[in-house]
């Protein structure tokens, strides 16, 4: 198959002249323009798409090998073979099972044997990641040239000048235009210069069970308890809230029913963003960036009225939910507890619904749907301190929760122009369009980021159910392009921040602090966080992060 | 109580334990067989209730069907295994040689250095062993990146022996204070000096403690986490850590944790069931003469 | 230094057999390499303090300068001294060894707890007194963390009991010791960060675990060992004693073997029931070995971390946390390096004091103390 392939893409070139395979397959991607050539890069997509296929288990180290190696057409238009013998790169990158750099390590693998580069592998456990990076920044001991990175850490990296910026061939290559809009600038950078290559995105979706919502039964029930809305799938938080106090103790299919799932055990900062997409709709104004933090004088937002209402919340959906839920992580609930047919809905980011269909754990083919974020019929104003109903009704804020994961070139390379060279083709190669495709089409960590990536047909064509794949693809869609998305602040210590709040809210599931009591002491650990770290700074690249 | 009572709930109380004792080991073996949905149904017996499938080995390529196959993560695990083997002999066998020394000395000589006699000695020791790791966690970041020491087997080799010199300092200060000084008295006599008695005579007798020295420091080196994680990234790294890193933001691969968690006890799980004797001459030393 | 020039090892009759020539060259080797020593260590501060040309680009040969000092001071007091400097060469290497590696750390140690420094902070490392000290006694976490510890070291006694009533069950005249001894040892072996896994994760997992599954099938609905405050301390207590009770088992089962048989067949005949002879004579007879497993047991359960660090991260709502599991979050969630330190600091002269006294009360019960 890959002779095939291979004869195919040089028939390819030979049409385009000179044109490089990566600009033809660029400007092609899914316009018409030159038939023969569009083929040729759409069935590459779809060949890749089809290893392993979707429903044939879960992809394994052959199978990214083999996607890797298809994939090479762009690092050939620009590099020799053989070019970068001699380089070493390290790579700093997480090691969680199957993804990340367990997954680059076969996806780069053909990229090293035609380059000649040699890549050590840094591996982190996903807990050990932000003090690695924060141990290596602080005692100047920055030893890899390439780090796997969520956005954000740009504070802390950009922040200080750590990273390389991205030359434009780079940015040609891997058709930076793509990006879904969020993910361009002024998120796309930091203090105007470019330096990501996007590998993800990132944004809390909200997933729930269409066969509960579609049962008859606990339909006839919900009329019978007295509401007055039909039984159907909840748009905004208030209804999420009836509709998990309404299946405590039912069944379906003879199994418990439970309403929504929240994390309530930390999990090294990142439980926070579940708190983060239940309050967004609460404390996302429209007509305000900033939802955590005061933008001018980084005062804390997380004890006003909309994150308080937003804790009790969880406090009064508690009783409802699983027993085990005080020991339950986001890890759990998105894959002990949804994946595994517990709970109807939940926040996650979309690595659920990639997994729906592709995980072996997974016993909820069929059953799951997607959509942007619940709503709220009212929204706080920070700004004039009051609960306000919009003219255009209930207010949407889809929680961006961590930008997502980006490959970075440290500015260490910079001085050897090789090396540098080296690094940046790696990090294009595994951050290229057509490799991204496969990525957010199985289990690795990454989400569809691209717009060429929300072409239904392809998908189906992977093996995807259509009404599945069209509402997965959508709910990331609108939550990626929603005006009103709620964008966190890429500032240094973020995870502090995030990591501070959950030891607390940990105290206030617990029942040991009220919901306003804990906000209040969150907010003073913050306020003394940023004292810390340097106030006027923070709040300087806070406005900077936002393009403010 | 009737003896066969007694002996009957004698019986039944060891056999109690053996399950409590073994049954976790035999779940982190079986588990390594299972596929996802012997994991979430709670499987427990294979061949009975579920099939046993080669996922778990599959997932670091030492399946039947990918040992001849290109296998990343196979490469890893054996790199990172060798890594394991001489960080955690190599720390040993240093610990062992300055530890059984001191040891002797202490036992046998009354020192006084400045104000430090041998209780003091040591105590200083001893301490060493109290300190939570976590305390130097910082201190020896920054010394280590003074000294080039960051990702070394070197420097590796260098913290497991100080982690594991007091215990080894304890347990042959025992082992030699139970040897009759009369033996040694008997060679110096005959003009043997102390470091020739000490390996003629001394060493042989207590070779067996020796042994159960080192290999209770091999177990506590080769499970060590912390500083493993803190202070490697690429050309030292050692298995703990692959181990602990299993899980992240697609759930846990049960199965392939299985397997990893297998693999890193396999080796010490052999040496308590062929060299269980020693490890208990090596815990009783201290205890008891 | 001072450390070589007094170097007098069991200054007896030996030393008075080396002639002054030799102790003159010995005391010149010893003040020649710590002259040489000396002067690399000033030329390097100098270098790095930017007041010095030449210099090394890292510390390594100092290190190896050190080492090389080391060298002669056991060659020189072997000079000096003699016999008695060859004494002295028993426990200089690992003394030597032990405070190269130590010193640093524990005087920077001791440093940054007085300093604040967040890892992130763009001011880097800023002296603050006693600051994070009064933080520390303000700070809840720290003290429900110390009390958790005085239930984890409290718990140790439950599982010396366990561990005695096994001793006891292997001494006695079974069939098959060697295997039911080994059985018992094994848990010993596997690393806590298996056992948090593959037992705190997956055997207690709340729907499809099968100690869970099993606490049903005996009728307890609601096995929620790790997300209720009320259990999950003593799950995790448990776990933790699984892997060390072999240990203390160990050490009992061979301070029973060590008792003489005939003390408690003389029990027997003066009509003692199998209880009364094991209260007034085993027991006390076993008190010096308890005593030395508990007190090591007790030194290894104050830094008890791992496991709750997997399994709980010190949850649900502080339950389970540890001092060591605390500081760890506190260093490596939040990179406040300063404040971290500080708590580290502050436990270990608690644990030191509380050691202390623990040998002080014990030590007359006990055959050896150190």
């Amino acid at each position: 198959m890959r002779v095939d392939l291979y004869n195919l893409m040089m028939n390819r070139r030979s049409v385009l002249k000179g044109t490089s395979a990566l600009a033809a397959a660029t400007a092609t991607g899914t316009l018409t323009a030159a038939p023969q050539a569009a083929s040729a890069a759409d069935d590459l997509r779809a060949q890749i798409l089809a290893i392993p296929g979707v429903g044939k288990g879960q992809p394994t180290d052959a199978d990214w090998q083999k996607v890797g190696a298809m994939c090479l057409d762009a690092t050939k238009a620009s590099v020799k073979e053989g070019e970068f013998k001699g380089v070493e790169l390290s790579f700093l990158g997480l090691n969680n099972q199957n993804v990340h750099n367990v997954l680059f390590r076969g996806l780069s693998k053909a990229w090293a044997d035609y380059t000649g580069a040699k890549i050590n592998w840094i591996d982190l456990a996903q807990s050990d990641y932000n003090a690695r990076l924060q141990q290596s920044i602080a005692t100047g001991t920055v030893d890899f040239d390439i780090a796997e990175m969520g956005a954000p850490f740009e504070g802390d990296v950009c922040g200080k000048g750590l990273a390389s910026v991205m030359p434009d061939w780079v940015a040609k290559q891997i058709d930076m235009d793509d990006y879904v809009g969020y993910l361009k600038a002024p998120v796309g950078t930091w203090e105007g210069k470019t330096y990501r290559v996007s590998c993800d995105g990132d944004c809390h979706n909200f997933n729930y069970r269409s066969d509960v919502f579609a049962d008859k039964g606990l339909a006839d029930e919900w009329a019978k308890a007295g509401n007055k809305t039909p039984w159907g799938v909840p748009t905004t938080w208030q209804q999420v809230q009836a509709v998990t106090l309404f299946l405590k103790g039912k069944k379906l299919d003879g199994k418990d029913l439970y309403g929504y799932l929240d994390p309530t055990k930390g999990w090294g900062g990142f439980a926070f963003y579940f708190l983060g997409s239940r309050a967004t709709a609460y404390a996302k104004h429209p007509d305000d960036k900033a939802f955590l933090f005061d933008i001018d004088t980084m005062k804390p937002r997380v004890n006003n009225p909309a994150w308080v209402r937003a804790i009790q919340d969880v406090l009064d959906a508690l009783p409802s939910e699983p027993a085990d839920q005080l020991n339950a992580d986001p890890g759990t609930t998105g894959f002990q507890q949804f994946l595994a047919g517990t709970g109807t809905m939940l926040s996650w980011w979309g690595d659920i619904g990639s997994n729906v269909n592709t995980n072996d754990s997974s016993t909820i083919q069929g059953k799951t749907a997607f959509s942007i974020l619940p709503g709220s019929d009212d929204v706080y104003n920070s700004k004039a301190g009051k609960w306000e109903t919009l003219a255009s009704g209930p207010n949407f804020a889809p929680n961006m929760a961590y930008i997502g994961w980006g490959i970075y070139v440290m500015a260490r390379v910079d001085a050897d122009p090789v090396k540098q060279k080296a690094a940046w083709s790696l990090a294009a190669h595994l951050g290229g369009k057509d490799i991204s495709l496969w990525c957010s089409a199985y289990p690795s960590g990454f989400q569809p980021y691209r717009q060429s990536h929300f072409n239904t047909k392809e998908w189906v064509g992977a093996g995807y159910d259509e009404a599945f794949i069209t509402s997965y693809l959508k709910s990331e869609a609108d939550s990626y392009n929603h005006p009103n998305a709620a964008i966190e602040p890429r500032i240094p210590g973020i995870f502090q921040y995030y990591s501070g709040a959950e030891d607390i809210l940990a105290q206030i599931y617990a029942g040991k602090m009220k919901a306003q009591e804990g906000a209040d002491a969150i907010a003073a650990a913050w306020d003394k966080l940023t004292d810390q770290l340097g106030r006027e700074n923070q709040i300087k690249l806070y406005k900077a992060s936002l393009g403010v | 109580m009737p003896p066969a009572l007694k002996t009957t709930l004698i019986y039944a109380a060891l056999l109690f334990w053996t399950v409590i004792a073994l049954f976790p080991i035999f779940w982190t073996f079986t588990t390594s067989f299972k596929t996802a949905v012997d994991v979430t149904q709670g499987h427990i017996l294979p061949f009975i209730e579920y099939w046993p499938d080669w996922k778990g080995l599959r997932s670091i390529g030492l399946s039947p069907d990918t040992i001849f196959l290109d296998s990343t993560p196979r490469e890893e695990f054996f790199k990172r295994f060798y890594n394991s083997v001489i960080a955690s002999t190599g720390a040993s066998a240093l610990a062992l040689v300055i530890g059984s020394t001191a040891a002797y000395g202490l036992s046998r000589f009354q020192y006084r250095f400045a104000i430090w006699g041998n209780k003091d000695i040591s105590f200083f020791f001893l301490s060493q062993l109290i300190l939570p790791p976590v305390v130097l966690a910082m201190p020896f970041l920054v010394l280590y990146k003074e000294l080039a020491l960051l990702d070394s087997m070197v420097g590796l080799i260098l913290i497991y022996t100080l982690s594991v010199l007091p215990i080894v300092i304890w347990i042959m200060r025992d082992q030699f204070d139970s040897i009759p000084v009369e033996l040694e008295q008997a060679a110096l006599v005959d003009g043997c000096s102390s470091w020739s008695a000490f390996f003629k005579i001394v060493v042989p007798i207590a070779l067996p403690g020796m042994v159960a020295a080192f290999i209770l420091s091999v177990i506590l080196c080769w499970n060590e986490y912390f500083f493993a994680a803190l202070l490697t990234s690429t050309t030292a790294k050692t298995l703990p850590v692959m181990v602990a890193s299993q899980t992240g933001s697609q759930g846990i691969a049960w199965w392939a944790m299985a397997a990893l968690a297998s693999a890193a006890i396999l080796p010490l799980l052999l040496i308590g069931i062929f060299l269980e004797k020693y490890i208990v001459k090596g815990l009783t030393a201290g205890a008891v003469k | 230094m001072a450390l070589a020039a007094r170097v007098n090892a069991d200054r007896d009759a030996v030393s008075a057999l080396v002639s002054d020539q030799r102790r003159i060259l010995g005391r010149t080797v010893v003040r020649a390499a710590l002259l040489g020593f000396a002067l690399l260590l000033l030329m390097q501060i100098l270098f790095e303090l930017n007041n010095f040309p030449f210099g090394f680009p890292t510390w390594l040969p100092i290190l190896v300068a050190y080492g090389l000092w080391g060298v002669a001071l056991c060659a020189g007091s072997i000079l000096q001294h003699g016999e008695a400097g060859w004494r002295a060469l028993f426990v200089l290497p690992a003394i030597l060894f032990t405070v190269a590696l130590v010193i640093f750390p524990t005087f920077f140690g001791l440093y940054i707890a007085f300093t604040d420094w967040n890892l992130s902070s763009v001011d880097g490392r800023k002296f603050n007194g006693l600051a994070n000290f009064y933080q520390l006694i303000q700070d809840p976490y720290f003290w429900n963390a110390l009390g958790n510890m005085v239930f984890y070291v409290v718990s140790v006694l439950v599982q010396y009991a366990i561990a005695f009533g096994l001793a006891l069950l292997l001494n006695a005249d079974i069939k098959g010791r060697k295997f039911f001894r080994v059985s018992f040892l094994l848990p010993f072996m596997l690393s806590p960060v298996a056992v948090s896994w593959m037992i705190g994760k997956s055997m207690l997992e709340y729907r499809y675990g099968p100690i869970p599954r099993l606490a049903r099938a005996l009728g307890w609905d609601n096995p929620n060992l790790l997300g209720d405050e009320r259990f999950a301390k003593f799950t995790v207590a448990a776990m933790d004693a699984w892997v060390w009770i072999p240990f203390m088992m160990i050490l009992l089962l061979a301070g029973l073997q060590a008792l003489s048989k005939e003390i408690q067949e003389a029990a027997k005949v003066d009509g003692a029931t199998g209880w009364q002879s094991f209260w007034q004579i085993t027991f006390p007879l076993m008190l010096p070995v308890s005593l030395t497993a508990i007190v090591l047991r007790v030194i290894f359960q104050l830094k008890l971390a791992d496991i709750v660090i997997n399994t709980t991260s010190g949850g649900p709502g502080g339950a389970t946390d540890t001092i060591s599991s605390f500081i760890f979050r506190e260093y490596r969630d939040r990179s406040n390096v300063g404040y971290g330190t500080m708590i580290a600091e502050v436990y270990l002269v608690l644990i030191i004091i509380f050691i202390t006294l623990l040998l002080k009360f014990t030590s007359r019960y006990m055959q050896k103390t150190t």
